[in-house]
């Protein structure tokens, strides 16, 4: 019965003109998204390695001078594109790429593609995580809207009682050919996009399991979808009022859910502005040792505190230079202050991210689009990870340069200089993003609510409308 | 015939539910959306103030600190901190530019959350570094915000589709058509007065819950009249084109469930897919150029820079012959190098960085022209405008912004190459920053969105009624 039941349904798809139409328009989408993500990959990852090497010759080709002249004049890191950016490409619009790293100071990533952009950016772009988020799901209300209904119009409803059939058998027939084109089509996808990425230049940083992993992800959110539009059209009286209230669906969780998400997220855990973040830091600055200022309360106390540890009683008779050392004292309490503030962010990261969680009951769209985009490297964890990075690098430059200024220097010689040949022994900034695993178990309560929503859909599906 | 319509319409209309529904749904649309909007307007005003507040602490600080200094006493901050140092006073008392919001600016987020609203900018700072983004988390920008705009230019479609697909098609599919057809007017007439009647009804509810609404959440619509009655014939004239496809899709295509999923088609091609292509194109053909290859350029000159600036110092003492002039020490410090060599890297980076401007300018003027491919983009972009977070608003303010940075660097000039010392008499001739904001033509989006819906109808009406015969809505 329910092979029966799926053939029937199958040609019936097939022969609906509307359909094909859908089916096509879905397809040239996709194409066109992923060729169109293509392109900006390697456009953007040629400019990044242009941009990294560069970056690299002018530090390495600055010359002699003073090691903290060197801090100041700082070096950059930027943020490659990861090749899952293909299939989703999360918030990348919305962070910067590229981070200033210099003495004294932690800085924001700056200069986001969005912020480069008209309004129009805001609408959302054509890219694959757009058809696969909003346009898939359209495409499974439409083909699933009337799969019961269709039978009570036509009256096909009575003979197929009279046949003596098995509910369960018939609904899973019926699941079966509405699923069945939606996992050809996600298949095709993606078995493209696997073609594109295995060819690739910079292949090693992609990994076929995280492919695998969206691929699932995918599979389970239409799964979701389809348990939805089938319950809707089981419950429902007429084609239209089951299509409209699967539309009505589809828009409160795929976009209604999102926004309403965050103006709670950020009306109960907001972030400081740019000017209140900065104004905060300077504060704490303040109270502190400062590198440059010699003749603070600060200054004077390491002073002491140093003279006693050396057993000596002045700073010439120090083994090292002591400008260097304060200027690297200075740097380490600037780096703790900068550690507070851009924890206390990150805390009302998280928080927003447990509101977001929250409301997920209201959305199968929310824990997707987390997951999808945590997997594809392109979501907000992995831009802090990044940030987190390159602030190390920084603060173990900025070590590096004061640790040669101390120990090549005496007391008070502003005037060295390093030699050129100094500045290429630094470390290159290397980062590499998280493993899956790893970002599995960070999202391991995204993974737990979209297993909720799976069996739960499930549930409904096959042991709510039994009055058919 | 029409009165009859008319009260048949009201009474179906109020049996069935629908105005209550409808009212509740717009009055909790609506009043959560400008909840909302109004809840981010606050914040802004706040933020602004308290800069302001700041400025005039500190400024009294600079005043007590420079008195005290030009009678010779004894004060306890930095050296290089002190007031009566011009390079001090320009980049430790920076003014406020800040961008105060409009009237209506609760109906759009726009692009406000996506850019601050001041810059306190410095006598050091880098024009084309200043960073004028927010710090927003980025999934927050990727969802957007349930403002009033969102819920006019995605929802209220929505509402309009569910309420008029099947105008014609369930009295087919209820058998009544029959009846309807043998009373004394043509289908496609009927067809308009009924969905007439709907619209008008709908207007009504949707003028009577907006005008609610703002009320209670205490926006004064009368001291902002004018801009209210734009923002509601805007809200009419896309209503209106939505009510018009409706028309349409009602006569020319079938049953119930295949209305709703041309409406659909039409809603998801003009809403979403349209500005997402639309943007693409812009990308295309006016693409950004990289900002990484931007730091680049800028890097290697500043490098270049550094190495000769004693050089540059003199070519700029050479041409600014006006600076340095009543200077009788003729003193050169670390500020009078890096200043000038600043100038110098300014300069030279300026056609780079103005490309920036130029590209966005020109994406800005595509999307002008092709905006009325789709209503909502026409309608999401007025609404912007309307509430002053559109792209071009925030784009004006960068630039008043960089002018002004301009300005504050270029009066402390004087003061640094003469070897003058900053003094209380100066503070009065501080500059300020005043903001001018863009000229915006209100109705800008209703003629044409009534145009387009009127030329649709009549195209629908002739179409019809030329072929009248093959309708032939009976037998199918």
């Amino acid at each position: 019965m329910t092979t029966r039941t799926f053939i029937k349904e199958s040609k019936e798809m097939m022969r609906d003109g509307r359909i094909r139409i859908a089916f096509i328009i879905v397809i040239l989408l996709l194409g066109a998204a992923v060729w169109i993500s293509m392109r900006q990959y390697q456009n953007v990852n040629a400019r990044y390695e242009a941009a990294k090497a560069a970056e690299r010759e002018v530090w390495d080709n600055q010359g002699k001078k003073n090691p903290h002249s060197a801090a100041h004049y700082g070096t950059y890191a930027f943020k490659p594109k990861y090749p899952l950016s293909l299939v989703d490409q999360g918030v990348d619009k919305y962070t910067g790429t590229s981070i200033f790293l210099e003495a004294h100071n932690r800085n924001e990533a700056q200069f986001s593609a969005a912020a480069d952009q008209t309004g129009l950016a805001r609408f959302g772009d054509l890219t694959p995580d757009f058809v696969l988020l909003f346009m898939i799901p359209l495409l499974i209300i439409l083909l699933g809207y009337n799969s019961f209904t269709k039978e009570r119009e036509m009256g096909t409803l009575t003979l197929l009682k009279s046949q003596g059939i098995s509910y369960w058998k018939w609904i899973w027939g019926k699941w079966t050919a509405l699923f069945l084109p939606i996992l050809l089509i996600t298949s095709v996808l993606f078995l493209v996009a696997s073609i594109v990425l295995s060819n690739l230049q910079d292949f090693g940083v992609f990994k076929w399991e995280s492919l695998f992993a969206l691929f699932a992800i995918y599979i389970v959110y239409y799964i979701i979808i389809s348990n939805l539009v089938l319950l809707i059209s089981a419950k429902a009286k007429k084609s239209g009022i089951s299509l409209v209230i699967s539309l009505c669906v589809w828009i409160i969780a795929c976009l209604a859910a999102p926004k309403v998400a965050s103006n709670f997220a950020e009306d109960r855990y907001p972030f400081p502005t740019r000017q209140e973040f900065a104004a905060s830091v300077l504060k704490d600055k303040k109270a502190g040792l400062d590198g440059h200022n010699p003749w603070s309360k600060e200054s004077k106390l390491l002073e002491k505190k140093v003279l006693e540890e050396y057993g000596v009683d002045s700073l010439h008779q120090l083994p090292f230079n002591f400008d260097g050392y304060r200027m690297q004292k200075g740097e380490e309490h600037e780096a703790e202050i900068y550690l507070k503030h851009y924890n206390h962010l990150k805390d009302q990261y998280i928080q927003q991210s447990k509101v977001y969680r929250n409301l997920a009951f209201l959305s199968p769209y929310l824990p997707t689009r987390f997951l999808s985009m945590a997997v594809a490297q392109t979501d907000y964890a992995t831009h802090w990870d990044f940030a987190d990075a390159a602030e190390d690098y920084r603060i173990a430059t900025q070590k590096f340069l004061n640790n040669n200024f101390a120990q090549n220097s005496e007391y008070g010689n502003w005037s060295y200089q390093a030699d050129a040949a100094f500045y290429k022994q630094l470390p290159n900034f290397e980062y590499d993003p998280p493993e899956l695993n790893v970002i599995l178990n960070r999202n391991s309560s995204n993974l737990m609510v979209m297993g909720v929503w799976l069996l739960g859909s499930f549930g409904l599906l096959f042991f709510i409308p039994k009055n058919l | 015939m029409f009165s009859y319509n008319f009260k048949y319409e009201l009474k179906l209309l109020f049996r069935s539910r629908w105005i209550q529904l409808l009212s509740l749904i717009l009055l909790l649309l609506f009043g959560f959306s400008t909840f909302n909007g109004k809840q981010k307007v606050e914040k802004r005003k706040s933020v602004i103030a308290m800069a302001h507040d700041e400025v005039r602490e500190n400024d009294t600080k600079m005043l007590k600190l420079l008195d005290s200094l030009q009678r010779g006493m004894e004060v306890s901050a930095s050296p290089w901190t002190l007031p009566t140092r011009p390079m001090a006073v320009g980049n430790y008392y920076p003014r406020v530019a800040a961008m105060e919001p409009q009237p209506m600016a609760f109906v759009s987020t726009g692009q406000a959350d996506l850019f601050t609203h001041f810059v306190k900018p410095t006598a050091t700072a880098n024009d084309f570094a200043m960073n004028f983004t927010e710090m927003t988390s980025p999934v927050q920008l990727l969802f957007g915000s349930f403002d009033l705009a969102f819920v006019i230019v995605y929802l209220l479609p929505l509402l309009i589709i569910a309420f008029s697909y099947n105008v014609l098609s369930a009295e087919k599919e209820s058998g009544t058509l029959r009846l309807l057809a043998a009373q004394p007017i043509s289908i496609p007439n009927w067809v308009l007065q009924k969905l007439g009647l709907r619209f008008f009804w709908m207007a009504v509810l949707v003028i009577v819950a907006l005008t609610i609404v703002l009320l209670i959440m205490g926006i004064d619509i009368l001291a902002e009249g004018k801009l209210y009655l734009v923002l509601l014939a805007m809200v009419l004239g896309y209503m209106l084109f939505w009510f018009v496809l409706a028309f349409l899709v009602n006569l020319w295509i079938g049953s119930s469930a295949k209305n709703a999923v041309a409406m659909l088609g039409l809603w998801v091609l003009f809403v979403l897919m349209v500005p997402s292509v639309l943007n693409q194109l812009g990308n295309t053909i006016y693409p950004m150029p990289s900002r990484t290859l931007m730091i680049n350029e800028m890097r290697e000159l500043k490098a270049e820079v550094t190495k000769k600036q004693d050089e540059i110092l003199d070519n700029y003492l050479r041409d600014h012959p006006e600076y340095a002039i009543n200077d009788t020490t003729q003193k050169r410090s670390f500020w009078h190098r890096y200043m000038a060599s600043q100038h110098l890297i300014k300069r030279e980076l300026e056609p780079v960085v103005n490309t920036y401007e130029e590209q966005l300018k020109k994406q800005q003027r595509l999307v002008g022209r092709l905006k009325w491919v789709s209503p909502a983009l026409t309608m999401q972009e007025s609404l912007n405008k309307l509430a002053g977070t559109s792209t071009s608003d925030y784009e004006s303010f960068r630039a008043q912004v960089v002018t002004f940075a301009e300005t504050w660097r270029e009066h402390f000039m004087p003061f640094l190459y003469n070897n003058q010392e900053f003094s209380s008499q100066d503070y009065s001739n501080l500059p300020k920053f005043q903001l001018t904001q863009q000229s915006f033509s209100p109705a800008v989006a209703f003629w044409p969105l009534l145009l387009i819906s009127l030329g649709l109808l009549s195209l629908g009406l002739l179409l019809s009624k030329k072929g009248h015969q093959k309708f032939n809505l009976i037998s199918s």
